[in-house]
């Protein structure tokens, strides 16, 4: 039996919007029922490990790419998609832990073995990572990047609480959906 | 970069010294051959916690500390709680500090297991980086995962958070785990100690530069266990031994114009704290099994090789491992989680053993519990003086290599002292000059 489909929120809680992937996994987990297992963690070296098994696992993130703030990106990272550019990894391992981020993390499991081939990587554009609460347009698109791993999730085939919902429409969707139970 | 000056001398630039926690530089000038100049430049403007410490309650600065580094919280919580418990007249249980002592073990794995692997372990291997290195060492990069892993689960269950603990308070702990919920972490703990042995006979086989210092080692003493999460005294190579309430007399900080982090000298002089230090001032406390290991890779029971730190410090990742289980096996439920602690005026110390080395804190509070002053002393700015010393020999010492190889192995020689430069303040860039 395979094991569940996981969903990670990455980030620290208490650092303004890098508190977005924590916060989107814990909506996601009201939604998703249990046929997902849903966990947050802090230090992006632990999920070289916590992946390690999973058929498809999606991830949320803050991330800082230029466009709006708040707007939610999706990216492939899985076994059978491309390396993601040197660039966003290269001080990896170099800079202390300070450095090792997501894009470390996704390329030193993929050099150990450990990717799974289903990894959909849900970025929210941040700007602020300052100590205190997220900024307005970070915490505003909760709604869209919980809508966009459920999409991510009936994309890769996996059954949720509310999977029968189309999971199409994911710009603009209401929290209404998230309050009924269901994965919109 | 190499730099060639106008009257011949040379200056080698690296923009960022790699594998360290934190950012920096440092400088090195050579000229006729010689060195001339070393200086480890920390220009991070400084974090100020000292300041905004003073005003808040003396209940606050065990999570207030803890933010200045997210490898070594515990250390700061413990520092901190000791010193105020001291100030207050508070002796908390031995349940409690067991329990202080088995969340410290968990940072020590943490720290050292990512150190060592992941920044330290490269040098010694080739690599520029763990990610270069797991193409062709992939099992001990997941030997150090799943070691890194077994510390942040000690660290969460009794810290309550793998990073930043929340659980701590002057007093103990807001809760206990139960006897269920650690037994839980046996099995990783169990696998990690005999991981961590083998892997001190796996680094003892690295070539290591040939280089001595004769330093003065400095670590705190405890008179029944192995330094971590406290001591009663803080001893010396030199032979200079003394209570831990009189550590103010003998170190002293002091500004140098090329560090926003303050040196700080030992009856005057430079000394060195860490692993090292603590391993040939503390050897006849480690436990047997880690002495074993310990002298079975060649390691005597001081060691004044500094490249040699990885073999001290893997020794201590066993220990760690060792000491954890230690406890797990002797607790039992139902012990008070905390005593209470009411604000008495005074002043006071409390110290531990980093990752890095030995910190300590000193406060000093009113009868309402008002923090009137503060002062943190991190183990990496008190090494500051000796990777300097390092530096100057290390340069001499190999002043005919290639600027390439010279610089590494300069790099090398900071990343012996697992600098967190985030806690010494923050930053670091590396020039060797040469004329």
């Amino acid at each position: 039996m395979k094991a569940p489909a996981m969903v990670i929120g990455l980030g620290s809680p208490d650092r303004g919007d890098d508190a977005v992937g924590a916060a989107v996994a814990e909506r996601v987990r009201t939604v998703v029922g249990d046929g997902v297992e849903v966990i947050t963690r802090e230090d992006p070296t632990a999920l070289v490990h916590a992946w390690h098994g999973r058929h498809v696992v999606v991830l949320v993130d803050s991330m800082i790419s230029g466009v709006a703030p708040g707007t939610v990106t999706v990216r492939r990272a899985g076994t059978h998609d491309a390396p993601l550019p040197t660039y966003a990894f290269a001080a990896a391992g170099r800079g202390g832990s300070h450095a090792f981020g997501l894009a470390g993390a996704v390329e030193l499991s993929r050099t150990l073995g450990t990717l799974p081939e289903h990894v959909a990587i849900v970025g929210v554009e941040s700007t602020n990572f300052g100590h205190g609460p997220m900024s307005q347009p970070v915490a505003a698109s909760i709604d869209d990047a919980v809508a966009a791993v459920c999409a991510e999730l009936a994309d890769a085939g996996v059954a949720t609480k509310g999977s029968s919902t189309k999971a199409s429409s994911t710009k603009g969707s209401s929290t209404k959906g998230s309050e009924a139970g269901t994965c919109v | 970069m190499t730099h060639q000056l106008k009257d011949g001398g040379q200056v080698l630039n690296v923009g960022m010294l790699a594998r360290v926690e934190g950012e920096g530089g440092m400088h090195i000038e050579i000229k006729d051959r010689k060195v001339v100049s070393v200086k480890l430049n920390i220009f991070e403007p400084p974090r100020f916690y000292e300041g905004f410490l003073r005003g808040r309650k003396y209940t606050e600065p065990p999570d207030i500390t803890a933010r200045i580094c997210g490898i070594c919280p515990v250390a700061y919580q413990s520092a901190s709680t000791e010193a105020m418990e001291t100030i207050c007249g508070v002796t908390t249980t031995p349940e409690i500090q067991l329990m202080r002592r088995l969340l410290y073990c968990g940072e020590w794995i943490e720290s050292h297991a990512l150190h060592i692997f992941m920044l330290h372990a490269p040098d010694f291997l080739g690599y520029d980086s763990v990610l270069e290195m797991a193409k062709d060492h992939a099992d001990v990069v997941n030997m150090a995962l799943r070691l890194k892993k077994a510390g942040n689960d000690v660290m969460e269950l009794v810290g309550g958070r793998a990073i930043h603990p929340v659980n701590v308070k002057v007093g103990g702990f807001y809760r206990m785990p139960t006897l269920t919920e650690l037994e839980g972490l046996v099995p990783d703990l169990e696998r990690g100690l005999e991981d961590a042995l083998a892997a001190v006979q796996l680094v003892a086989t690295f070539n290591f530069p040939e280089m001595e210092q004769d330093y003065n080692y400095v670590s705190l003493r405890h008179p029944d266990w192995y330094p971590l999460e406290r001591g009663t005294e803080i001893v010396a190579t030199s032979g200079v031994r003394f209570p831990l309430a009189e550590v103010g007399e003998h170190i002293k900080e002091f500004h140098v114009e090329h560090s926003n982090a303050l040196h700080a000298s030992f009856d005057g002089e430079k000394y060195f704290v860490g692993p090292l230090a603590r391993y040939s001032l503390n050897f006849d406390q480690l436990s047997p099994r880690c002495q074993e290991a310990a002298l079975r890779a060649g390691l005597g029971q001081t060691c004044r090789n500094p490249f040699k730190s990885i073999i001290v410090r893997t020794v201590e990742l066993a220990y760690a491992f060792e000491e954890a289980l230690r406890i797990i096996d002797l607790w039992a439920d139902g012990h008070a989680p905390s005593v209470p602690v009411a604000p008495r005026a005074g002043e006071g110390i409390g110290a531990s053993e980093a990752p890095r080395g030995t910190i300590w804190h000193r406060y000093k509070i009113d009868s309402d519990g008002v923090i009137l002053d503060a002062q943190i002393v991190p183990p990496t700015s008190q090494n500051q003086a000796s990777i300097e010393a390092d530096l100057r020999l290390a340069a001499q010492q190999w002043v005919d290599l290639d600027d390439h190889t010279l610089t590494h192995r300069c790099e090398a020689a900071i990343r012996n002292y697992d600098p967190c430069i985030s806690c010494a303040t923050h930053f670091l860039d590396l020039r060797i000059k040469r004329s």
